[in-house]
């Protein structure tokens, strides 16, 4: 029982860091209809800020985080205004988009191999780890608890900005469709920008923990894989669904490797994509789009 | 009953809340030219894609040559004899005007798998075959001299033109056109006219057409079914349509008293 | 025949081109984009070196089965997600890519799991990744110049058009599937018998990407762009090789600048036609016109 209520607090924990992830991963593709598999790319780029202002720099967790957050944003615009806004300019075909961010991806990555070398690098301890018992029934280290509570505040923070203010309302509208939000006077490319934005800093969120939780290294951005899986079995496009995915995926990880064995882990995790695939293709909260005859 | 050819016995189809096409039911004599008109959004097309498969029916039958084909998947249907063209077009538009029609031509012609990847057997003779056929019909829609041509890249009323050829490529027993016209000046209208009356006669086909041009409509569809809010108001000759006061109303609107 | 290296650059090409000629099949000519055709290079790669080492089968049946496991393995799995259009689908592939590599890695009876395969008889030789490449090429040539072309195209180019012609579309899907992997793995299996030694790492995303970007990156729709476009990546890649950092850098760069500047890739939807390549010399035009046009 013990084992359980830990091996939830885990995977809840994972599944929140995920969700920081998969949410802006979600939002990208709920205006621009594409898949960024560059996405990852964000989050290595937040973690490698962070962990060179805590070692180099010497700086505290919080100017390392706010760097690492402002330049994986400004990374996710530039990322977007190079190699996206020419391409999405010529032709509404997403698969151009969608080729050209694998491209990025594999930049992004190899600049890192290039610049800090491809070792794994542990991010100072500045997030704690001690353990703390919960409600007296279990044991769970402080740092699920702390990458549980930041992803809620941001991902509340980011609830705040879409329903309260004047960019989350256009961003809203985007959603439903870029092209008429454009016609009613929405600053598409700003609109773009801003989208990417946030993506980054949730992303680079998202990479500090990461790279807490598992050291850091260039291929790290694999594991948006994950969150992407997350992010189509809440529904592409949704961002609560790609919330809800990312718990279900943590949970799942964790119960998995608690429980049955830590190899068949990320076999369930590409398991659980299948059969979603299978049986409700849009996901969990996603849109069913029929083409018109 | 063996004469009729097509048979929609109160078909039923809700889009959401939307009663799309409310309990329509009509029949065509096989070699019937025939015209359903109606306003915009009055289920036209939405009742040539119940019969052709592409959305299922919510109740009702729709009988082709006696066989009941409600609930066949579109490619079954297809195959059985019927054929359309689209409203909006839907060539394969970096295909040449040739591929686009011997890609629905080569539906009669057959050759095994092992002969399509080594080109022995009966492949070349096929091809031929199936590219001869193809030619003559483009012929026939007066596209032969640009057979070659990328199927996109021809003027809007070749593309028309060109689609009707691939529809009868696929030498149907009833072909279903919707809004042939859309988009054409009067005097591609006339043109498409004697097109469509020839192939009537020549093909021995029976056509259900689907027009907002009443010109068109009016003067080569001896029987014309009019829907309007997905329920039929109106069916007769053209001249009994035209003064059927349902008719002018969903037309011209209400009298204001 | 040419000294060592250049012969082992051939079949490099030979191996690589037959894996990507597959992927064309299903991305270019039937439109469903993939991110993990390098598991079916696995499966193949592994069936038919289990073969000969657990159970001595020779090296010839055990490639073919090699490529015919891939095939089933596709045709099975195909069934159910082909129904997924676009992005769902390259998703799932990422998925079940990664699926095939994890159960590779982790069935270490069977397997070694992530140490790897090695040992495996050098059977891929000069004349034979040749002759592979030949006969697998003409028959792809001649596939997509016909029947079949026409119905791949016409469910990648309007699948409602298509299945409104009388193709079973979903069928098709699943065929060209099946027949993409049958080349993949069989390319798989040739490249066990070049290197002598295989791992589950090599087929991993990266290989994926790579299939998809040649494909690409010679042209949606063009056989001979596909092979045109993996002769300069693989000449490439063994030209960078000493650096190896920035080729991947390169690699990623060049991808990208391609879908800004010429998402059609090199030959756009056209093939390499022998009247293009007279045309530029300007001589006998007496020569019949080959598939092309069609």
């Amino acid at each position: 029982m013990q084992t359980l209520l830990q091996q939830i607090i885990n995977g809840l924990s994972l599944g929140s860091v995920y969700a920081l992830i998969a949410v802006g991963y979600s939002l990208v593709y709920s205006i621009l209809l594409f898949s960024n598999f560059a996405h990852g790319g964000f989050l290595i780029i937040g973690g490698y800020i962070c962990y060179f202002m805590l070692r180099s720099v010497g700086a505290n967790i919080w100017l390392a985080g706010a760097a690492a957050m402002v330049g994986a944003g400004v990374s996710a615009i530039l990322t977007e205004r190079v190699a996206y806004k020419p391409i999405r300019e010529k032709t509404n075909i997403t698969l151009y988009l969608l080729i050209a961010s694998m491209g990025m991806s594999i930049v992004i990555e190899n600049v890192f191999v290039i610049l800090a070398g491809g070792r794994f690098r542990a991010l100072p301890p500045v997030i704690p780890t001690s353990p703390v018992n919960v409600f007296g029934v279990a044991t769970t280290s402080m740092f699920d608890i702390l990458s549980l509570v930041t992803a809620v505040i941001f991902l509340s923070c980011l609830q705040l900005f879409l329903t309260r203010t004047k960019w989350g309302l256009a961003i809203r509208a985007a959603a439903y469709d870029l092209r008429v939000a454009g016609l009613m006077g929405v600053n598409v490319n700003r609109l773009v920008s801003i989208v990417f934005f946030v993506a980054g800093v949730l992303a680079a969120v998202g990479g500090i923990f990461l790279s807490a939780r598992y050291t850091l290294y260039p291929q790290l951005g694999l594991i948006t894989i994950k969150a992407f899986i997350a992010a189509v079995i809440g529904g592409l496009g949704s961002l609560p669904g790609a919330v809800v995915g990312s718990l279900i995926l943590g949970l799942a990880e964790m119960l998995t490797a608690g429980f049955i064995s830590s190899q068949m882990r990320d076999l369930v995790v590409f398991l659980l994509l299948i059969i979603t695939l299978l049986i409700r293709p849009s996901g969990l909260f996603g849109k069913e789009v029929k083409e018109k005859v | 009953m063996s004469s009729y050819i097509l048979e929609l016995e109160n078909v039923n189809k809700f889009f959401g809340g939307v009663h799309a096409v409310n309990d329509i039911t009509f029949s065509l004599k096989k070699g019937e030219l025939a015209g359903l008109i109606g306003p915009n959004g009055a289920g036209k097309t939405t009742i040539f894609n119940l019969i052709t498969g592409v959305y299922p029916c919510d109740s009702g039958h729709i009988t082709f040559r006696g066989e009941d084909i409600t609930g066949l998947k579109t490619y079954e249907v297809i195959k059985k004899g019927i054929a359309r063209t689209f409203q909006n077009l839907r060539l394969f538009p970096r295909s040449s005007a040739l591929e686009n029609v011997m890609t629905a031509c080569q539906q009669h012609y057959n050759y095994s798998f092992l002969e399509a990847i080594t080109h022995l057997g009966r492949w070349k003779s096929t091809e031929r075959d199936i590219m001869m056929e193809s030619l003559e019909l483009l012929e026939k829609v007066g596209l032969a001299d640009r057979a070659y041509q990328a199927a996109g890249t021809l003027p809007y009323g070749h593309q028309r033109r060109l689609e009707i050829a691939r529809a009868l490529a696929l030498r149907p027993d009833l072909l279903l056109l919707d809004e042939p016209a859309a988009g054409m000046n009067p005097e591609e209208v006339q043109e498409l006219n004697i097109l469509i009356k020839d192939i009537h006669k020549t093909f021995d086909l029976t056509i259900l057409v689907i027009e907002h041009h009443m010109e068109l409509v009016m003067e080569i569809c001896p029987h014309v079914i009019c829907i309007n809010f997905g329920a039929k108001i109106a069916e007769g000759t053209p001249h009994e349509v035209q003064n059927h006061p349902e008719v002018l109303r969903a037309y011209l609107g209400e009298e204001v008293k | 025949m040419f000294g060592g290296y250049v012969d082992g650059i051939i079949i490099l090409l030979c191996i690589n081109s037959i894996a990507a000629m597959g992927v064309s099949l299903l991305t270019g000519f039937t439109g469903i984009f993939t991110l993990g055709h390098a598991g079916y290079m696995a499966l193949g790669a592994y069936i038919s070196s289990i073969l000969i080492i657990k159970a001595g089968f020779h090296w010839l049946v055990a490639v073919l089965l090699g490529g015919a496991g891939a095939m089933v393995i596709a045709w099975l799995v195909g069934i159910p997600t082909l129904k997924l259009m676009g992005d769902y689908y390259a998703i799932a592939s990422i998925g079940l890519g990664e699926a095939i590599r994890l159960v590779l890695e982790n069935w270490q009876s069977l397997t070694r799991g992530s140490r790897g395969i090695p040992g495996i008889p050098i059977y891929t030789s000069l004349p034979v990744a040749v002759i592979f490449f030949l006969v697998m090429a003409t028959f792809m040539f001649f596939l997509i110049n016909g029947k079949y072309g026409r119905a791949f195209k016409a469910s990648r180019d309007d699948y409602i058009a298509a299945s409104l012609l009388g193709f079973n579309t979903a069928h098709y899907r699943v065929l060209s599937l099946a027949i993409s992997a049958f080349y993949c793995g069989i390319s798989g299996a040739l490249l066990a018998g070049f290197l002598s030694f295989i791992q589950p790492i090599m087929f991993d995303m990266l290989k994926s990407t790579e299939l998809t970007a040649v494909v690409v990156f010679g042209g949606l729709g063009s056989l001979s762009g596909t092979l045109i476009g993996t002769t300069i990546i693989t000449l490439v890649t063994e030209l960078f090789r000493p650096i190896s950092q920035y080729r991947m850098l390169i690699y990623g760069a060049v991808i990208v600048l391609i879908m800004i500047f010429r998402p059609e890739g090199i030959m756009g939807q056209h093939e390499l036609h022998p009247r293009l390549i007279l045309n530029l010399f300007k001589k006998d035009k007496s020569k019949p016109a080959e598939g092309g046009k069609m």
